[in-house]
C-alpha cells in the first residue's frame, strides 16, 4: 500500500492516475458523483412512471401475451430491447377509468380528506408552533419530547382501538373496568374517521417545521402588531403566519400529500372501496380488479390520472418547499 | 387627557432560577403633552419600564394608570398607546400603505377614513408618493418615518419610543431629532421617549428621568439634572464628557483632597462634619487655566497639575490632566482620583506635557455624599479671602 500511494510517476495504473487527478481536482469527482446521483434518482423515481404509462396504452388483450421488451433485428444483429414498450396503443384507457368505475368521486374523497387534515394541521400546528417556539415555559422541552415520541408510534397501533371507537357500537369505559364514559358517534364510512387521525398522525411534523419558522421571527414584530391592535393570536396569523410563507408551505405540501395518497387508514375506516363510503383513490385503483380479472391497464391509467393533481402542487410550491426543509433542517 | 402615571411599578424576571430585578419599585407621574426622556445606561430597565406602560410586559408589582384608567393589566391593543420601535419593526409582508393603516384597518375604520389619516400622517413625516413602497426597498430614515407613521395615524393618547433614532447615522439622526419636536408641537400628545444618548434626552424633552439599575434617580427638566444633579450617577450620567469628580475628607474649613483642598464651610450644609468623606464634582467647563482666574466670579485658588492628552473639538479643546506626578497606578480609583479634564478654548497655547496651573468656578462645584451618593451642595459659598484653595505645591510639582 505505501509504495503505490508513494509512486506518482507516469508507469502508474490507470486506477492511480485517476485516484492522483481526483485528490488533485476534487471538483471533477464532485460533479461525477452529482451526475451519478442524479442518474440514480432520476431512473428510480421515473421508471415507475415511465412503465405505468407502457401498461395504461398497451390494449387490455394485449397485457399478458408476449413480452413488453421487443426483440429487434438491426442491420442483421438481433437482440433484446432493453426499455419495455407498449404493446399497442389504446389511449381511450384513459377515459375507460371514469367510465367503469367513477374515478373522479374517489380522487374528490382524497382531495377532500387531504385538504380538511390541511387546514386543520395548519391551524393546530400553527398555534403549538407560536407556543413552543415563541413562548419560554417551563416543560416545553418535555412536551416537544412527547410529541417526538407519539410520532413515532406506529398507526397499526392505534386502527383497533380507533374503529371499536368510531363503530359508535358500545360506550368508551374506563381502563380495565366496565364504568362507561361516553359513546361516541358512528363514524365510520364518513370522513371524520379519517380526518381525525391524520390530523393526529401526520401533526408533529407540521409542529416541528412551524415551531422552527415561528421562533425565528423577531419580537419586536409580535409587539408591534400588538401594539397596533391584534391580539397575540391576531399577531400569529397577521404578521407571524404570512412571514413564515416557507414553513407554512412546506408543511401543508407535506400534510397534504400525506394524507392524499394515504390507504391504510382509509381501507379501514370505509368499511368497502366505495366512493360513496369515502374510499379514497387507492380505493378507486383496487376496484379495477375484481374476483376474476384484473384490468392492469385501467389501474396504471387511474394510478397516473390519481398522481397528478400532486405533480402539480409540487411543481407550483416547489420553491417554497425546498427552501423551507432546507432552512428547517439548518436551523433546528 | 392622558396622564401616564406608574405606582410602585416592580419586574422581577426568573432568569433560569436567578432572579432578576429589572424595574424596582418606579413611580412616576407624566402630564397630559409632556415629553419625557428615560435614560440611562444599557440594562437600566428603561426599556422594561416602557413596556410595562406599553402593556407587553406586565409588572410583578404595582400598577399603571393612562388617562384615568388603571391598564395594568389590558393587553397593548387597549391602552390607547402607540409606539415606535428601535428596531422599526415595520411588517416586511406588507407596503407602506399597509402598515400604516395596519392598525386602523384592525379596528373597522371606514374606508375614506382610513385614505384620509393616511395621507395626513404621510405628510406630516414627509413620505408622500412612496405608499406602495416595500419597507426593504426604502432607507433606514424613511422606514422610521413610516413607523413614526404608523404610530401617528391611530392619533393615540400616548406616544411610546424606544430609542427610535438609534439605528440612524448621526445627520439623519439630527434632522429626525427637530422632525420629533416639531411633531410633539403639532400633535399635542403625551411622548414617553427612551434613549441612552443623553443628547437626544436633552434637547428633547420636557423632563428627563434619569434611570439606574431599576429605580428612578431623578425626574426634572433637562437643565435642572445638568445644574442640580440629585446623586453622584445623575451627575456622572448627564454631560458630556462628563463630570470630573474627586474624593476627599471634610476639614475643619476646607475638603481636603490628596493634591489639593478647596475652601469649605461644613456648618452650610446640614448633617456633615468634619471627618465625613465626600466627592467634589466639577465639570469639565467649570475649570479655567490660571490666566483666567481674575474673570471667574469665585473663582478657587490655583491648582498645579499637567497637561497629559488634548482632544482638540474644533470648537473647544479637552485638556485631560493629572494632579500628581507618577501616578499611573493601576488602581481604578486612584487615577480617577488624579484626573481633571478641562474644557478651553480652541486658541489655547496649552500644550502636552506642560505644567500649568489651573483655576475652579466654586459656584458651580457639587459636593455629594460619598457614601450614599447623594447631593450635598451644588453651589458653594463664597469664602471671605480669595484663598479658597490652597494647592500642595510640594506633592504635585516636580
Amino acid at each position: 500500500m505505501a509504495t503505490t500511494t508513494k509512486d506518482t510517476d507516469d508507469s502508474d495504473g490507470p486506477l492511480a492516475r485517476w485516484t492522483q487527478r481526483a485528490i488533485q481536482n476534487p471538483e471533477r469527482v464532485y460533479r461525477a458523483l452529482f451526475y451519478a446521483a442524479m442518474a440514480f434518482f432520476l431512473v428510480t423515481t421515473l421508471f415507475p412512471f415511465y412503465w405505468l404509462a407502457v401498461l395504461a396504452v398497451t390494449p387490455e388483450g394485449n397485457l399478458l401475451a408476449g413480452s413488453f421488451l421487443p426483440t429487434i433485428n438491426l442491420f442483421g444483429v438481433s437482440g433484446t430491447f432493453p426499455l419495455p414498450v407498449p404493446k399497442g396503443f389504446n389511449p381511450a384507457a384513459f377515459v375507460t377509468v371514469f367510465e367503469q368505475v367513477p374515478f373522479h368521486l374517489y380522487m374528490l374523497n382524497s382531495f377532500a380528506l387531504a385538504v380538511t387534515t390541511t387546514v386543520i394541521v395548519l391551524f393546530v400546528a400553527s398555534l403549538a408552533g407560536y407556543v413552543f417556539g415563541r413562548l419560554r415555559f417551563p416543560g416545553r422541552a418535555l412536551l416537544m419530547l412527547g410529541i417526538l415520541a407519539i410520532s413515532y408510534f406506529p398507526p397499526a397501533a392505534f386502527v383497533i382501538p380507533l374503529f371499536q371507537a368510531f363503530a359508535g357500537n358500545a360506550p368508551i369505559t374506563v381502563p380495565f373496568t366496565d364504568i362507561p364514559l361516553f359513546t361516541p358517534p358512528r363514524l365510520l364510512n364518513t370522513p371524520g374517521s379519517m380526518v381525525l387521525p391524520f390530523s393526529a398522525l401526520f401533526m408533529p411534523l407540521s409542529i416541528f417545521i412551524l415551531t422552527t419558522f415561528y421562533g425565528q421571527i423577531p419580537d419586536g414584530l409580535e409587539d408591534a402588531a400588538r401594539v397596533e391592535g391584534t391580539t397575540r393570536l391576531g399577531a400569529l396569523f397577521r404578521v407571524i403566519m404570512p412571514l413564515s410563507a416557507p414553513g407554512v408551505a412546506t408543511a401543508s405540501v407535506l400534510t397534504f400529500i400525506a394524507v392524499y395518497n394515504e390507504y391504510f387508514f382509509s381501507s379501514i375506516m370505509a368499511t368497502s372501496p366505495e366512493a360513496a363510503k369515502w374510499s379514497p383513490i387507492v380505493g378507486g385503483i383496487l376496484s379495477y380488479q375484481t374476483q376474476y380479472t384484473t384490468q392492469y391497464n385501467l389501474m396504471a391509467a387511474a394510478s397516473i390520472v390519481g398522481v397528478l393533481p400532486v405533480v402539480i402542487l409540487v411543481i407550483v410550491a416547489q420553491e417554497r418547499i425546498v427552501s423551507g426543509l432546507t432552512s428547517g433542517a439548518l436551523k433546528e | 387627557m392622558a396622564r401616564v402615571r406608574l405606582e410602585h411599578v416592580t419586574k422581577r424576571y426568573d432568569d433560569q432560577g436567578e432572579i432578576v430585578t429589572a424595574v424596582d419599585d418606579m413611580n412616576l407621574d407624566i402630564d397630559h403633552g409632556e415629553f419625557i426622556c428615560f435614560v440611562g445606561p444599557s440594562g437600566c430597565g428603561k426599556s422594561t419600564t416602557m413596556e410595562t406602560i406599553a402593556g407587553l410586559t406586565i409588572p410583578t408589582e404595582g400598577e399603571v394608570h393612562i388617562g384615568d384608567r388603571e391598564v395594568t393589566n389590558l393587553p397593548p391593543k387597549d391602552r390607547g398607546i402607540a409606539m415606535v420601535f428601535q428596531n422599526i419593526a415595520l411588517f416586511p409582508h406588507m407596503d407602506v400603505y399597509d402598515n400604516i393603516s395596519f392598525g386602523l384597518r384592525l379596528r373597522d375604520y371606514p374606508q375614506d377614513e382610513i385614505d384620509r389619516r393616511v395621507e395626513r400622517a404621510a405628510d406630516i413625516v414627509q413620505l408622500e408618493g412612496m405608499l406602495d413602497r416595500m419597507p426593504d426597498e426604502m432607507s433606514g430614515g424613511q422606514r422610521q418615518r413610516v413607523a413614526i407613521a404608523r404610530a401617528i395615524v391611530r392619533e393615540p393618547d400616548v406616544f411610546l419610543m424606544d430609542e427610535p433614532l438609534a439605528n440612524l447615522d448621526a445627520k439623519l439622526k439630527v434632522h429626525m431629532r427637530t422632525e420629533l419636536q416639531r411633531l410633539h408641537k403639532e400633535l399635542d400628545t403625551t411622548i414617553i421617549y427612551v434613549t441612552h444618548d443623553q443628547e437626544e434626552a436633552m434637547t428633547l424633552s420636557d423632563r428627563i428621568a434619569v434611570l439606574n439599575s431599576g429605580s428612578l434617580q431623578q425626574i426634572d427638566p433637562p437643565l435642572t439634572c445638568y445644574n442640580e444633579p440629585d446623586n453622584l450617577f445623575v451627575a456622572g450620567f448627564i454631560g458630556s464628557p462628563s463630570m470630573n469628580f474627586i474624593s476627599g475628607t471634610v476639614g475643619e474649613s476646607a475638603i481636603e483632597t490628596p493634591n489639593f483642598s478647596l475652601a469649605f464651610d461644613p456648618a452650610t450644609v446640614e448633617g456633615l462634619g468634619v471627618g465625613d468623606e465626600v466627592t467634589i464634582g466639577i465639570r469639565p467647563e467649570d475649570i479655567y487655566p490660571g490666566e483666567f482666574r481674575n474673570e471667574i466670579r469665585d473663582p478657587s485658588s490655583l491648582i498645579s497639575a499637567r497637561v497629559d492628552i488634548l482632544e482638540p473639538m474644533g470648537d473647544e479643546i479637552f485638556a485631560y490632566m493629572l494632579l500628581a506626578e507618577g501616578e499611573t497606578s493601576m488602581d481604578q480609583k486612584q487615577t480617577t482620583n488624579n484626573q481633571l479634564l478641562m474644557s478651553i478654548e480652541p486658541d489655547s497655547e496649552i500644550q502636552e506635557e506642560e505644567d500649568i496651573e489651573v483655576a475652579i468656578d466654586r459656584r458651580n462645584v457639587h459636593i455629594f455624599d460619598s457614601a450614599t451618593g447623594d447631593a450635598l451642595v451644588h453651589k458653594l459659598e463664597p469664602v471671605g479671602s480669595d484663598t479658597g484653595v490652597t494647592g500642595r505645591e510640594a506633592e504635585s510639582d516636580d
